[in-house]
């Protein structure tokens, strides 16, 4: 499926070489801004099907990219948006997790050029995509005891959900797992009742189950 | 207005000017014996400076007793000299009266200094008792004059130069009762005239005080002297050269300290230099009494061998008296110190002590003030320091002192040619100031060590900021390193890598070529892994999401359990990164060292601070300073400590405070 993109960075070479990756893989890059200024004009004048942002952008250099993703989220609501990292830096991120079409993916994800391209498309599609060594960061054999809200999954539960928040289906994780796809069902209904995620009967309910996990 | 003072000093001229007029009359007259010049030039100093007293300082008493200082001798002198040519060539007119006086008028001699005692500095007494010594001293004078002047001796009969015989005769023993009693008499006024000194100098407040410690460095030296005289003479030497001292001492040193008493009496440090000049005439007298004790005794005891004996009686002597010296010196020295400069050896003894509790420890140097304060009766007084490094004076609890060094009274104290600090008296007076610098250079030891402790406090304070400074700008510049490390190197490899990938994407799919790119794109990807490890070594980027996530991180890649309790509050970015570096620190050596089998990590907010434990369930038996420098270092850096508490077999607990 072809995208019209935009993409916000503001490493010259690197905006180069993804813009060329991209148009090579058949999409259309509509603008490729540097700052986080241009990109909210360039959003806001031609809604793209996607936006790539890089997270620290001119004119702070710090997490601008997130913001200016923040602002666009309630002027244009449902826009697929994959935020690219040099490093882990979720906590300013996991609210924008809770919807669909969001990515986090660290920026050398984008050298696997077909993995990078099903998760643009991915989010693209209002699917969500986090990088594995973001997950593996929080979904971690600790308790970060910040309050007296304490959630105790179990180890299995855990690796389940660290899969699902990469945006593998429920058969997917079972053929990563060596489970059956009914196991990892049970596993989620566990997960969502503990996590206390209502039913919405969509895929939201699965990244707001990692969401609500992560943030706890 | 004519005061009195000044009546009497105009009175007392005019008896000089008649007295060198009868001279002058006499030296005139034709064959007559040449009166006594050299002692009226001499009297005419102190004459002068009486006149010079009375300018300067109209109401002071002490102007007529200076003139008569010089005016009695001379008219004494005139006198006798006047009586002396009855019935020679040079006779002239009224001799024939005049020579029945002369005799006993020497008593006069006296006049100045009787009133000077009775009235220096501010008058006489105002109880009568004491205001009539003047008027007895005359009385006495006159009585001494009568009963000299019928001695039978001085008459004609019996070989004097007077006519005639005694108007009365006496029997003997009157005479002798007479004489006795008029010299008691004249004792006795006399011992009135000093004591009236001593009782003035208890009434007297600081300045006459010090003002009669002139005249009595004055007048002291005149009966000494006069004793000095009389050994001279009794040992050979010729009148002239025998008393000649002494009357220097009363017609030149008494006028001079009276004046300086009067006008300047701040002058010079009189206390000390009274003290002094008595310690020493004392010790001089005990000196020769021991001297002769021992000489006497090594005669009686050596009379086998009398010319042997004697010598080494003498280098016996010689020896004692050396050995006693000294000692003696400073007993006297400070037993007439404690009466004449009672002020100085009192505060110097309490000054001498706090040293020497200081130095035994049990009272603070700092105490220094409070204690110069109490010795010198002064509650506004001030030590200031002068700490090497730092501008102007410092107080003693290190605050800067900032009153202008001028405008205040200052006693600076130098030792050794070096300013180490100054006194701000609140009372002032060249005296209190002198004897202020005589308590600080007393209480040197503690005064230097105050500075010296305030100096090793401020190097360590600077040590301590300096150490802060450095750990600060390591962190901006590590901070700094891993952006550029992130944004620069990081992000151009990726953007080869994608180039590479663009390349690969163009070949034929059987294109060998593609392959090598892919080696080549997957030793991109783990260069750019290196240098996320390296960035992360620098500054976990974690931290940006605060302690939590970052100790979370770091908890995650620790192969046994951890449990991780973070208490969620805002920490500097400082302590968040020492923090971060001690825990991982700890972790590590956890995992080096001690065969655990589970960690704890806790972060909670202790007061301003953050404390930090690490504990684990290991073998234990760490020692404190055990491969634990480094962390220490981080540690201190900041103003923080580092706890270990470790048993064997117990496990390990490690705890910071931050």
């Amino acid at each position: 499926m072809k995208l019209r993109i935009v993409v916000a960075e503001d490493a010259v070479l690197f905006r180069e070489g993804l813009v060329r990756l991209l148009e090579e893989a058949g999409h259309d890059v509509i603008a490729a801004v540097g700052d986080a200024v241009s990109l909210v004009e360039v959003v806001d004048a031609d809604r793209p099907d996607l936006a790539v942002i890089d997270v620290r952008m001119p004119p702070d250099l710090t997490d601008d990219g997130v913001r200016a993703a923040r602002e666009m989220r309630g002027r244009h609501p449902g826009l697929p948006m994959l935020l690219l990292s040099q490093h882990i830096e979720i906590r300013q991120a996991a609210e924008l997790a809770g919807e669909g079409g969001f990515g986090y993916l660290l920026k050398d994800r984008v050298l696997q050029v077909d993995d990078f391209l099903d998760a643009l498309q991915r989010v693209a599609a209002g699917g969500s995509a986090l990088d594995p060594a973001v997950v593996a960061a929080l979904v971690s054999p600790l308790r970060l005891h910040s309050g007296a809200n304490v959630v105790a999954l179990t180890e299995r539960e855990r690796d389940v959900l660290a899969l699902v928040a990469q945006g593998l289906t429920n058969s997917a994780v079972a053929r990563q797992l060596f489970l059956s796809e009914r196991t990892v069902e049970a596993h989620m209904r566990s997960i969502f009742q503990k996590l206390r995620i209502p039913d919405s009967g969509d895929d939201h309910r699965r990244v707001r189950a990692v969401v609500a996990y992560l943030t706890k | 207005m004519t005061s009195t003072p000044r009546r009497a000093v105009v009175l007392a001229v005019c008896l000089y000017a008649t007295a060198v007029m009868i001279m002058a009359a006499i030296e005139f007259r034709p064959g007559g014996a040449s009166p006594d010049w050299l002692l009226a030039a001499v009297a005419g100093f102190s004459v002068a400076l009486g006149v010079f007293v009375a300018w300067r300082s109209t109401n002071s008493p002490a102007s007529g007793g200076l003139v008569l200082l010089g005016a009695a001798p001379t008219a004494t002198a005139a006198i006798e000299a006047w009586g002396e040519s009855f019935g020679g060539p040079g006779s002239i007119p009224g001799a024939h009266i005049v020579a029945y006086i002369a005799p006993g008028v020497w008593v006069f001699n006296l006049t100045g200094f009787v009133v000077l005692a009775s009235s220096f500095p501010s008058g006489p007494l105002p109880v009568r008792r004491w205001a009539t010594i003047s008027r007895l001293f005359l009385l006495t004078g006159a009585l001494v004059v009568f009963v000299v002047g019928v001695q039978p001796e001085q008459f004609e009969a019996d070989g004097g130069p007077l006519p005639g015989a005694p108007p009365f005769e006496m029997p003997a023993v009157v005479n002798a009762v007479a004489m006795l009693a008029t010299a008691v008499l004249l004792v006795g006024v006399l011992a009135a005239a000093v004591r009236s000194v001593v009782v003035r100098y208890r009434a007297g407040d600081d300045v006459a005080r010090s003002q009669l410690r002139w005249f009595v460095l004055g007048a002291g030296s005149v009966p000494v002297l006069l004793v000095a005289g009389w050994i001279a003479e009794v040992i050979g030497a010729s009148i002239a050269v025998a008393y000649t001292p002494f009357m220097v001492a009363i017609t030149v040193l008494l006028p001079v300290a009276v004046t300086i008493g009067v006008l300047r009496h701040d002058l010079f440090d009189i206390d000390r230099i009274l003290n002094d000049t008595i310690a020493g005439l004392l010790t001089t007298v005990v000196a020769a009494a021991v001297f002769a004790l021992v000489v006497t005794t090594a005669a009686q005891t050596g009379t086998a061998q009398l010319e042997v004996g004697e010598a080494s009686g003498l280098a016996a002597a010689a020896f004692v008296t050396a050995l006693l010296l000294y000692p003696v010196h400073r007993f006297l020295h400070r037993l007439v110190g404690r009466v004449i400069d009672h002020d100085r050896v009192v505060v110097l003894g309490a000054v001498r002590s706090f040293v020497d509790d200081v130095r035994d420890g049990t009272v603070e140097a700092e105490q220094v003030e409070d204690e110069l304060r109490r010795c010198l009766d002064d509650p506004t007084l001030l030590v200031l320091l002068d700490v090497p490094g730092r501008d102007g004076l410092t107080r003693l609890d290190g605050t800067r002192y900032d009153g202008a060094p001028n405008a205040e009274p200052l006693v600076t104290l130098d030792w050794h040619d070096r300013q180490v600090g100054a006194l701000v008296l609140g009372r002032v007076s060249k005296r209190r100031a002198r004897i202020a610098r005589a308590a600080a250079l007393e209480a040197r030891l503690a005064i230097d060590v105050s500075r010296l402790r305030m100096e090793l406090r401020h190097a360590l304070d600077d040590a301590h900021d300096s150490r802060l400074r450095l750990v600060e700008a390591t962190a901006i510049e590590r901070r700094k390193l891993e952006r550029d490390l992130h944004d620069g190197a990081q992000q151009q490899i990726v953007a080869v890598g994608m180039r590479l990938r663009s390349a690969q994407r163009r070949l034929l799919p059987d294109d060998p070529t593609a392959l090598d790119l892919d080696v080549a794109v997957a030793s991109l990807e783990a260069t750019v892994a290196e240098l996320r490890r390296l960035a992360h070594g620098m500054r976990p980027a974690l931290l940006d999401d605060g302690l939590a996530a970052a100790l979370g991180k770091l908890a995650h890649d620790v192969p046994l359990p951890v449990r991780l309790y973070v208490d969620d509050f805002a920490v500097p970015e400082l302590t968040a990164t020492t923090t971060y570096f001690v825990v991982a620190e700890a972790v590590a050596n956890v995992l080096k060292h001690a065969h655990a089998t589970r960690i704890d990590v806790r972060v909670c907010a202790d007061g301003d601070g953050l404390r930090v434990e690490v504990s684990d369930d290991g073998i234990g038996g760490v020692q404190p300073g055990q491969g634990l420098a480094a962390l220490e270092d981080r540690v201190a850096a900041l103003g923080g400590r580092l706890l270990v508490h470790s048993f064997v077999g117990r496990g390990t607990t490690i705890e910071a405070v931050l």
